[in-house]
């Protein structure tokens, strides 16, 4: 073990000890918006991760609260749950490899063609991991987790642009075909799975979520602001 | 599956293979004049179940993002390559297109876009050099006519469109152009059997700037959404839509929307002359060249993992546009077709569409895309079809031209203006800015067969039952990227003149083309219809020209494909079909 194995695992705990200690009230960045009766703590926040290592899970949490970090708009990306989503996507059916498919022959492809290679997308994206800490290493001399904010949104930059090549796969497909369809899905799915936490990002950009009906409202907030969507309800109001 | 480990089963009179839309109308068809109906299909029932209740109805990720309710690509997808000379690639994960599974196939996930295609279309390479000449085609564009006229189908489309509660505004009555409608659309017998669903705001915006700006005619989109409750000649019901803005690629909560499941299935389980077998898997069609008949069907039953032949006095094709080229390239019935030689006609003119749109942002405008239904959209026809003079433009086709809004999921449905960045404090403020003022203007691109884009067997990869997948030779020629960029740079002079402070990419279709974006379902032709033997697998009656037992319906038939959503045709064509196999029962023989 590293000394920044070390130095990221206490952050990790850090990070845990806050989306703990901090409570419903950062979980909820417009509560003036909520009606009263709305004030209920959100469930305590799950800990633990399923598939992670506690390397990649250092990897994945500072991953978003490099995209998400915390702001005026919404806490950050842990406390999100941002990465507890990717974690239980990437351990369920999809990071398994559910509805693709995946007989060969194996043949290389372009981008259009798609996703080609054997392995599932759970191990494509900890593969990724790998091989973007060894990019971080050549380039910094630290890995992924161990960067400055400023350092690892340019790394991100290099991912996404292809800019940068990993050894055998693009970090292009890699980063915006995989890790970053997780992310937007983590900030935007039902809280059920996740992410989204307190519906955070549901309350920022003003989407209701699961409206029972809608009939009257189509012709009463036509161009107008729609008061429906805050607070937004998810899959657990309606449970 | 070895015939030999088969058992075989009493013989049916009409055995139809797949169960969505196409088979239900069919299957309307027959058991209303009391003939024996079997339909065999793959997939279970989505009624009842999490899909179709609050609230995990309303989960974009498990229905929407992860493609929940398609067919899964594990056990079938389909291989591409963009040219003859390139090794076939499958789509490992479906996502350009997405057929449909069980009960009611694609139909019940549907968005509900009801067209009828007018005689243009009908006798389209006719049509074309009459007022162009023979030589505005080129030679490899691969144009028929389909040898069927409107004025035949307009009682199905009548006929359909009371059955699915078909909600719109007739823009050409018995000849008569109304105010509010489309004056390009052919001329219907009957106005809809629906008023039209709520305009959006952004519809509004549109219908504004294309009057004023333009004098084009906007119309509402002709939609399998029910504005109001609705009884069907069945006696069938649909609830009042609620615009949830989950509405296509997901079940109908309300009831609300047109599809087999609720309008079609349900009424035919009732009657005594209808089976439906569930979880059968068809795996071939066992065809006696000799007597040109197919004796039956040969299906995997899922649920006991059986193989079974199922015999019938006739058999329909009615698995999508795939699965019916896929079958009769298996079974090896009719000649497959050559690009080489631009003979044989199995796979030939295989076609999809080249659609594209441009986000458009009003700041000051509420546009609430979540206030939608899956036809919440407002169009016009002036780039559609021949309504507009091609003479110099160096392409044939068009698209309709529109605003559709109808969801706000965030996941999928989110747009930012150019320029912003893909994450962090000034994308979430972006998030936040504009979610709610955003729409796209967006085209639906004919797209016109062409001499090197088919459909054959793959001679690598296979299903999970190890049947050949289905491959796919396409990419967007010439003609269709001329389309596209003809187009959307109309929707680009349009969205300047609505107003909008930002605009998108002005990006039209181009090649190659890419698997991973979804650009629509309505993937076509490989078992095309037509007059001419030599061209086409089916007649204009839809009947298999090599096996006359054998009928095939779906977008499998059209021999090209158009600037409008095709199911319109699918359904008069299935309902016909229905009509004509009870002449058939009743006297077999070529159908004329
Ligand atoms: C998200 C989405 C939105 C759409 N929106 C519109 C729209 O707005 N307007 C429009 O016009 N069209 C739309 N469509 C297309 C429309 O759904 C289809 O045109 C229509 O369902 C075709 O009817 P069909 O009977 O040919 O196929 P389907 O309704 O798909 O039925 C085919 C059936 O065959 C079964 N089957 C396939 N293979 C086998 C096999 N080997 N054995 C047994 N059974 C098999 C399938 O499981 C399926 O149930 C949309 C499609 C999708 C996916």
């Amino acid at each position: 073990m590293n000394s920044s194995d070390v130095s990221s695992r206490g952050r990790r705990a850090f990070f845990r000890t806050a989306v703990l200690a901090a409570g419903a009230a950062t979980l909820n960045p417009t509560p003036s918006q909520g009606a009263p009766g709305d004030a209920t703590p959100a469930p305590a926040a799950p800990v633990g991760y399923l598939c992670f290592s506690p390397d990649e899970a250092a990897f994945v949490e500072a991953l978003v609260e490099v995209m998400c970090p915390a702001d005026d708009l919404t806490p950050g990306g842990i406390d999100c749950g941002l990465a507890y989503f990717m974690d239980r996507q990437l351990a369920g059916p999809f990071g398994k490899g559910d509805r693709l498919y995946r007989r060969g022959p194996w043949r290389p492809g372009r981008p259009e063609d798609g996703y080609q290679l054997p392995l599932t997308p759970e191990q494509f994206f900890k593969a990724g991991i790998k091989a973007a800490n060894q990019a971080c290493l050549a380039a910094h001399r630290r890995q992924f987790p161990e960067l400055t904010a400023e350092e690892a949104d340019r790394m991100l930059q290099a991912f996404s642009t292809g800019d940068l090549k990993a050894p055998v796969f693009g970090f292009s497909e890699w980063f915006n075909d995989l890790v970053y369809p997780l992310f937007t899905q983590a900030c935007f799915a039902d809280p059920i799975y996740g992410g989204n936490r307190g519906k955070v990002f549901w309350s920022l950009i003003g989407y209701p979520g699961l409206p029972a009906v809608n009939g009257l409202n189509m012709v009463k907030y036509r161009g107008k602001p729609y008061p429906g969507a805050h607070p937004p309800k998810s899959i657990e109001d309606f449970s | 599956m070895g015939s030999s480990r088969m058992k075989i089963l009493p013989e049916r009179a009409v055995v139809i293979v797949g169960g969505g839309l196409a088979a239900g109308l069919v299957a309307r068809q027959l058991v209303r004049q009391g003939i024996d109906t079997l339909v065999l299909e793959r997939g279970g029932d989505s009624r009842g179940g999490a899909e179709s209740k609050i609230p995990s109805q309303r989960d974009e990720l498990r229905w929407d993002t992860r493609h929940g309710l398609m067919q899964d690509g594990a056990l079938e997808t389909y291989t591409l390559r963009r040219s003859r000379s390139e090794a076939s690639l499958p789509m490992r994960r479906l996502s350009a297109f997405l057929p449909g599974t069980g009960v009611g196939g694609a139909a019940n996930h549907w968005g509900g876009q009801t067209f009828r295609w007018n005689d243009h279309n009908l006798a389209l390479r006719t049509r074309f050099e009459q007022r162009y000449g023979r030589s505005v085609i080129p030679a490899d564009m691969t144009l028929q006519d389909w040898g069927v006229t409107y004025v035949e189908l307009e009682p199905y489309h009548d006929l359909f469109e009371k059955l699915f509660g078909i909600s719109g505004k007739a823009g050409n009555l018995r000849g008569q152009i109304q105010p509010g409608g489309n004056p390009f659309e052919a001329p219907r017998q009957n106005e809809y059997p629906q008023r039209p669903l709520e305009i959006t705001e952004a519809g509004l915006i549109f219908k504004e700037t294309v009057e004023r700006e333009f004098g084009f005619k906007p119309y509402p989109s002709p939609a399998a959404n029910s504005p109001d409750p609705y009884v069907n000649p069945d006696g069938m019901r649909l609830g009042a839509c609620q615009y949830c803005g989950h509405c296509e690629r997901f079940i109908c909560e309300a009831n609300a929307k047109g599809t087999p499941e609720v309008l079609l299935y349900p009424w035919l389980e009732q009657q005594p002359k209808f089976e439906l077998r569930r979880h059968c898997h068809v795996t071939g069609l066992d065809f006696d060249r000799s007597s040109g008949r197919v004796r039956g069907v040969q299906y995997l039953d899922l649920a006991t993992g059986e193989s079974f032949l199922q015999p019938g006095a006739t058999v329909v094709l009615a698995a999508f546009t795939l699965t019916n080229t896929r079958i009769l390239l298996s079974a090896g019935i009719g000649r497959p077709y050559d690009p080489e030689s631009g003979t044989g006609v199995v796979g030939k003119n295989f076609c999809y569409q080249a659609n594209s749109g441009i986000a458009l942002f009003f700041p000051n405008r509420w546009l609430n895309p979540f206030l939608a239904a899956g036809c919440t959209g407002t169009l016009i026809d002036e780039f559609n079809d021949d309504n507009f003079d091609h003479a110099g433009l160096g392409f044939l086709g068009g698209g309709y031209i529109g605003v559709n809004v109808s969801s706000g999921r965030p996941i999928g449905q989110r747009r930012l203006p150019p320029g912003t960045p893909r994450w962090g404090t000034r994308w979430k403020q972006a998030n936040a800015e504009w979610y709610a003022h955003t729409c796209a203007i967006g085209a639906q691109g004919s797209c016109y067969p062409h001499r090197e884009n088919f459909l054959d067997l793959d001679p690598d990869y296979t299903d999970a039952y190890g049947q050949p997948l289905l491959r796919l030779t396409f990419d967007f020629r010439e003609n269709e990227l001329k389309v596209s960029a003809f187009v959307t740079e109309k929707c680009r002079q349009i969205g300047r003149a609505m107003g909008a402070a930002h605009l998108g990419p002005v990006s039209s279709r181009t090649a190659p083309f890419d698997t991973r974006l979804y650009q629509g379902s309505h993937v076509t032709g490989g078992t095309i219809l037509g007059a001419d033997p030599g061209t086409s697998v089916v007649s204009p009656r839809l009947q298999h020209w090599d096996a006359e037992n054998l009928f095939v319906v779906g977008a499998s038939v059209f021999a090209h494909n158009s600037g409008h959503n095709p199911t319109g045709p699918v359904a008069a064509l299935a309902l016909r079909l229905g009509d004509d196999l009870v002449r058939y029962h009743q006297k077999p023989g070529r159908l004329t």
